[in-house]
């Protein structure tokens, strides 16, 4: 099992080596894009999909914590919520760079960056949360009941406020834009890029919870 | 070296570090485990 785990480790460092390889060397020049802008899209989609990714998986083990009081699901929850975090960050980090090549300015307040703000602020809130709590129980099913309330956002701030207002945000996948094309060199290495970013996720959620469990063990050996 | 290919070793450099870290965490993890 251990070998398996080993060398998928491995596969998925030569697989995203691979993309980084073809993201900027083997995929030609977008049409309807600045310079090579199109470019940062193979690393901003996969961002903000392990971003949404992540929160789900922390709204699903909040909901099992509710059900089942384990702490390990409290644990599995506050893991996958940071890492959500720390890739809607990236997204946003990306996206600003795509603003400046595209429209000259780094934030531009449009509604996709509006949106991915708030939703920034209300998974930091989370943590403030955690933070505040002392008594672990407490903790976990406040915690738990933010974090599912908090996921409820997730699909309107992320998928329908950018498309009920007019945004400067191009659709990539389902565009109406004639002039915003990916061809299927590039669709391929957008897939390519999901797979590995979301192994990559897989990956650090494994570690973060496994060192979440060897933390509780040693508090209770403490107590 | 043109400017896709600086950026591409870049973010390679990038990748190779953060895995590796990643790697490393990873191991530490085992051994406490064990």
């Amino acid at each position: 099992m251990k070998r398996v785990g080993m060398s998928l480790k491995w596969a998925l460092f030569v697989w995203m080596a691979m993309v980084i390889w073809a993201a900027f060397l083997w995929v030609p020049t977008a049409g309807g894009f600045k310079g090579e802008s199109a470019r940062i899209v193979f690393f901003h989609v996969p961002t903000a999909w392990v971003a949404t990714l992540a929160f789900l998986v922390s709204c699903i083990t909040s909901v099992m914590y509710l059900f089942r009081r384990d702490q390990r699901d409290d644990s599995r929850a506050s893991v996958s919520a940071g890492l959500g975090l720390l890739f809607a960050v990236l997204a946003t980090v990306t996206g600003a760079i795509f603003a400046r090549i595209m429209w000259g300015a780094y934030w531009n307040w449009d509604p996709r960056q509006t949106s991915i703000t708030i939703l920034l602020l209300i998974y930091a809130a989370y943590f403030a949360l955690r933070g505040a709590v002392a008594d672990p129980e407490k903790r976990a099913t406040l915690a738990a009941v933010y974090s599912i309330l908090a996921f409820v956002t997730v699909p309107f701030l992320m998928f329908i406020v950018p498309r009920v207002y007019w945004s400067l945000h191009p659709d990539v996948i389902t565009n109406a834009d004639p002039n915003n094309r990916l061809d299927s060199a590039h669709l391929r290495v957008l897939l390519a890029s999901l797979v590995g970013f979301t192994g990559l996720y897989v990956w650090l959620y494994t570690i973060g919870s496994r060192i979440e469990t060897i933390r509780r063990r040693r508090q209770q050996e403490v107590l | 070296m043109s400017d896709l290919t600086g950026i591409m070793l870049v973010t390679m450099i990038i990748w190779i570090g953060l895995f590796a870290y990643v790697y490393r965490l990873d191991r530490k993890v085992n051994r406490l485990e064990d």
